[in-house]
């Protein structure tokens, strides 16, 4: 699974970074930091992820079907 | 807008004083009539499911919003030029003008503050020990939002009387509506006099507003209806967040107990406070073009309502959907709307109410209802007003 962070449009609620802390983090801006950039998430992080991506209150981040 | 003939239809009016007193068991048929219901006293689909509204909030160019996103034409084409009724870029840019106040991190340095202030509400509340739990829901957002908006000191005792007006006239054109409407249009000419004077507080997001208009980032006529647009979603439904919250967990005390056993159930809590009583029941999208919801064929033009109230209980999402249940994962309920339109000022809505629950967990032994508790009638805000407590000291 890779995941696509829409920057413009996160507004750093964080809730991603609370559903799945091992995959999300926000950086000092309150900017979303996607941890596996450019990378696949590891299997053990999968379901997390999957919420986090379903929570984002504006719909920046989105699961990539490749 | 003729409905679709394969459509399922619902005759009862939704929006009736009994309906909006007890909604759920409306919402209920809806969900069991199917995906998407045609309602003909208002003319339009209603969208009972959670998976449909989710899809349709995500959508926002198919389901759009700068035509309205109320039940009746008046209003839709009065509230024009909010970020509330706008789409794509022009929505984008007045959203940015605000965004960067209701981050986390922006809010960070007022953390403290409102803490503080939840503290004194809570331990003011426990001096009389019995309250009307709609006076403490009140304070900390009456204290908070009016300060950060930059609305002047001068007729703030109006606020919570226009913000429920300016809710009601969203809703069909029923006589809520029309009794809303000289007070809605009472805060807007209040609001174009606060713009004309810049009687807006220094720092504040009005002030930040104004400044846009002086850059010509924004044209200054759109003022007046952003400051509204601020204040307005912020006061109502953070108070009924706040105030079902100590209905709930007044009437669970086993719910209660759980949240002064483990606190870190906090953040959880004010989602599943939210799912199980959704401060506001319903908003619509326009349908921009040709397209298909559920199977459903949908013309462009037609109006879709987008029922938060009832996704939220929706039995094909949740497990046991009407049970209230701080340690279920409520986080993807809808109550704030998701994707460009969801609320901006979340944050902000949540570390209010979680400040009162940590206030209330840490001097609070027992809630206990002492009468009958009163809904208030408005044609969106799903709210009490009136719940008689008495609250325990640990």
């Amino acid at each position: 699974m890779r995941i696509s962070v829409d920057h413009a449009r996160c507004e750093g609620h964080g809730l991603c970074a609370g559903q799945a802390p091992d995959v999300f983090d926000l950086d000092d801006d309150a900017q979303v930091v996607y941890l596996f950039e450019g990378g696949t998430v590891p299997p053990e992080h999968l379901a997390a992820a999957r919420a986090a991506v379903n929570v984002c209150p504006v719909a920046a981040l989105r699961e990539l079907q490749h | 807008m003729p409905r679709h003939p394969d459509v399922p239809a619902y005759v009862p009016d939704i929006y009736s004083a009994q309906s909006i007193l007890d909604p759920y068991p409306h919402y209920a048929e809806l969900r069991q009539l199917g995906p998407v219901v045609w309602l003909p006293k208002h003319g339009v689909y209603a969208l009972p499911r959670y998976a449909e509204c989710k899809a349709v909030l995500l959508d926002d160019k198919t389901f759009t919003s700068g035509e309205g996103v109320g039940l009746n034409p008046v209003t839709n084409r009065l509230s024009r030029g909010t970020t509330l009724n706008s789409d794509g870029e022009d929505h984008a840019g007045r959203r940015a003008l605000v965004a960067h106040r209701l981050t986390p991190r922006a809010l960070r340095t007022m953390t403290e503050a409102v803490e503080r202030q939840a503290a004194e509400i809570v331990d003011a509340a426990l001096a009389r020990r019995d309250v009307d739990g709609v006076d403490i829901a009140e304070a900390l957002p009456t204290a908070v939002v009016p300060d950060l908006v930059g609305w002047p000191q001068e007729h703030r005792k109006n606020l919570l009387s226009w913000g429920a007006a300016t809710f009601d006239v969203l809703g069909p054109l029923n006589g809520r509506a029309a009794a809303a409407t000289l007070r809605g249009l009472g805060v807007m000419r209040f609001a174009r006099g606060v713009v004309r004077r810049r009687s807006v507080l220094p720092g504040s997001m009005g002030d930040d507003l104004l400044g846009a208009a002086d850059e010509g980032r924004i044209a200054r006529s759109e003022c007046p209806a952003l400051m509204i647009d601020y204040l307005v979603p912020s006061l109502d439904t953070t108070l009924s967040a706040i105030a079902s919250a100590l209905h709930l967990f007044a009437t669970h005390p086993g719910q209660w107990q759980l949240l002064k056993d483990d606190p870190g159930l906090i953040p959880n809590a004010v989602n599943e406070v939210v799912r199980y009583e959704s401060p506001l029941r319903a908003f619509s999208r326009k349908v921009a073009k040709d397209t298909e919801v559920a199977g459903t064929a949908l013309r462009a033009g037609s109006r879709v309502l987008v029922l938060y109230a009832s996704a939220n209980r929706d039995a094909l999402e949740w497990e046991d959907p009407d049970t209230f249940d701080i340690r279920r994962d409520a986080s993807r309920q809808l109550g704030f709307g998701r994707g460009t339109h969801g609320c901006a000022g979340q944050g902000l809505a949540r570390l209010e109410i979680q400040s009162m629950l940590r206030a209330l967990v840490a001097r609070v032994e027992k809630i206990v209802p002492t009468g009958e508790p009163e809904w208030g009638l408005n044609n969106i805000i799903r709210r009490l007003q009136r719940l008689p407590l008495e609250l325990v000291p640990a």
